[in-house]
């Protein structure tokens, strides 16, 4: 190593400069997650005066203790809850077995296939289309209409072929002379390798189904389908004109507001992400980079 | 010569011996191409099926009629181009979708490069560290949280913005961020910027670090200071993956680019009160189709979207082979 010389007066000032401006990035970033935080812990009715910025002023569970008995919520929640788990198992499962069957080095058709994959992905018909396709096949209305569509997730699958590529042939070979399966060998000797890529399907997959809305608001009309991001969508839709938004709920014992439950509700919906990404974040960045030069 | 005549002569031996070869390969591989043609029955259905669907542009079809009667229904011509062209909103929802796409992909593509750079300039690793995954958070979360974020602090009554600039008396009346008309395209690539843009920062730091430190040592030893450094070898550093992204950002231009969909955002950031400016091509298919039942017509204003799109992936790709000579396909 050489020896590090005494900084330059650019050096110095760049520095300065670069600190001061990333300080400010991250401060844009993160606050306003903080400031959601501190409203939901706020009484609902003194966030409407305005002016809080910090900490809560007058600190209150009443937001919390109203979405937990607001069946509309508590639903939503469930909902939520059961295709993210139900969507991300099916479609991490899907997609990487589809990818193992394209991995094969000799694959005939191969070249076909992908043709197909490529196009799929680039070409759409539209939403209205695809309406009309979900609607024939009798998913409309039903809870498989979040969880069957996302089953293959075509930029995985590219991700997903070229890591199981790397796995050497050999692998399967012993179970494959013992008379296994492919489908066994897939199960049992591809996966439990394949961690790192597992991980960042399952954190892609798993955020992108919990965030879901657009399905919940167009594809279903029952109020037990709905989820929490649609609701969420319907309260900001109700507020963001300004003749509604002073409109506050008052129930027998607690003081919320529209925006207070919102709030909550925001954060009740962040937080299984922040809670995850974390522990995910060497995984996904990984992947994103074997996307990146791959792909 | 001879093997000429041998092949030509269909049944030789040879290729018997090709075709039994080739059958008996295929059913080595039955497993794998079963797990494939799953997948692809599912691109059938979910990809394909959508794809045909849209000569519904094309016909008189009633949704009551399932998907075969896309193609029983009687062709009608160009009937519902007609009546979209002819649509007293068509010149304002394209204005639209234009202005929201090109504001969205010219203001939001420097910025992950400029924001690698600058991490790229810290030396102090926890530092970098923590930037960096605060930035990638927002794209974790959906556009209805972000939305709700902007609600909070845009708002005219309770809005973190507002009421900070109202009690240092820098307005005296609170800005209609999220009604005015003119605000809408502000607002929609400022979320996108915030949502997205540190997320691709990502994809330009693996290229940085692609990058031969020895340069930057010769460099400095020319006496040559970071700036010039910057200049003369990051960023062409970067240039592989700066023209991948950006082909990609051209291509995907009318859905939203690489930082966030058009039609989330117009849906969640748009209302009555600014639709001059938040009504896009896929809104308004999308209300036309499933709110008014013209399914027919909304197939043709999605297909409209659809070709310019097709044409626009195809051409960045021909023009950046042209230019750069790396292509995506």
């Amino acid at each position: 190593m050489r020896t590090r010389r005494k900084k330059s007066r650019e050096d110095y000032f760049m520095d300065v400069f670069n600190y001061f401006l990333l300080s400010i990035i991250t401060l844009v970033t993160l606050y306003p997650f903080y400031f959601v935080l501190v409203a939901s812990f706020n009484d609902g009715i003194d966030t409407a005066n305005g002016g809080l910025y910090l900490w809560p002023r007058e600190f209150t569970l009443d937001n919390y203790k109203y979405f937990l008995q607001e069946a509309k919520w508590t639903v939503a929640l469930g909902v939520t809850t059961l295709r993210t788990v139900v969507g991300t198992f099916l479609g991490v499962l899907f997609t990487s077995l589809v990818a193992y069957g394209l991995s094969k080095s000799d694959l005939i058709f191969r070249k076909f296939y992908f043709i197909l994959v490529v196009i799929a992905m680039n070409v759409s018909g539209g939403l209205i289309a695809y309406y009309v396709v979900l609607n024939g096949i009798g998913l409309i209305n039903s809870f498989g209409v979040y969880v069957i569509p996302t089953m293959l997730n075509l930029f995985f699958l590219l991700i997903a072929v070229s890591f199981f590529r790397e796995i050497p042939a050999e692998l399967g070979e012993s179970a494959r002379m013992d008379g296994a399966s492919e489908l066994t060998i897939f199960l049992k000797i591809i996966l439990p390798i394949s961690l790192p890529l597992l991980a960042t399907m399952t954190l892609f997959i798993g955020a992108s189904q919990w965030n879901s809305w657009v399905d919940s608001a167009y594809f279903v009309q029952f109020d037990h389908l709905r989820t929490v991001s649609y609701r969420m969508m319907e309260v900001i839709n109700q507020t963001m004109l300004p003749t509604d938004s002073q409109t506050a709920q008052y129930t027998a014992q607690l003081q919320v507001t529209q925006f207070s439950v919102q709030m909550t509700a925001l954060v009740i919906s962040v937080f299984p992400i922040i809670c995850v990404y974390p522990f995910l974040q060497k995984y996904f960045v990984k992947g994103m980079m074997l996307g990146s030069v791959k792909g | 010569m001879k093997t000429n005549t041998e092949e030509n002569s269909g049944l030789s031996p040879r290729s018997m011996l090709q075709h039994e070869k080739f059958s008996r390969r295929f059913r080595k591989q039955l497993s794998f191409q079963l797990f494939v043609w799953l997948g692809m029955s599912f691109l059938l259905i979910f990809s394909f099926t959508p794809m045909f669907g849209v000569i519904m542009a094309f016909k008189d079809y009633n949704i009551t009629s399932g998907i075969q009667g896309i193609f029983t229904s009687p062709w009608i011509g160009l009937k519902h181009f007609e009546q979209l062209i002819n649509d007293y909103n068509f010149p304002t929802l394209v204005r639209n979708t234009l202005t929201l796409s090109i504001l969205k992909l010219v203001f939001s593509f420097p910025i992950p490069i400029i924001f690698a750079i600058m991490l790229n300039e810290v030396r102090h690793s926890l530092t970098k560290r923590i930037v960096q995954t605060a930035s990638y958070l927002p794209h974790f979360i959906s556009w209805v949280v972000v939305a709700g974020i902007a609600h909070a602090f845009f708002s005219t009554e309770t809005g973190v913005v507002n009421s900070l600039l109202m009690s240092m008396n820098i307005i005296d009346q609170p800005l209609a961020i999220l009604t005015n008309p003119d605000s809408f395209f502000g607002l929609a690539v400022g979320t996108a910027i915030w949502k997205e843009a540190g997320w691709w920062t990502i994809i330009f730091l693996a290229s940085i670090a692609g990058i031969d430190p020895g340069l930057y040592e010769a460099a400095e030893i020319d006496g040559a200071g970071r700036l010039r450094r910057i200049w003369h070898i990051t960023l062409p550093g970067m240039k592989g993956s700066i023209v991948v992204v950006l082909i990609l950002s051209i291509g995907s231009m009318l859905g939203g680019g690489l930082v966030g969909s058009n039609f989330e955002q117009a849906l969640l950031f748009g209302n009555t009160l600014n639709s001059d400016t938040s009504q896009i091509i896929q809104t308004y298919a999308f209300n036309v189709g499933l709110t008014q039942g013209r399914f027919a017509f909304a197939a043709a204003v999605d297909l409209v979207q659809s070709v310019i799109s097709v044409i626009l992936i195809l051409s960045s790709n021909y023009i950046s082979r042209k230019v750069s000579g790396a292509g995506l396909y």
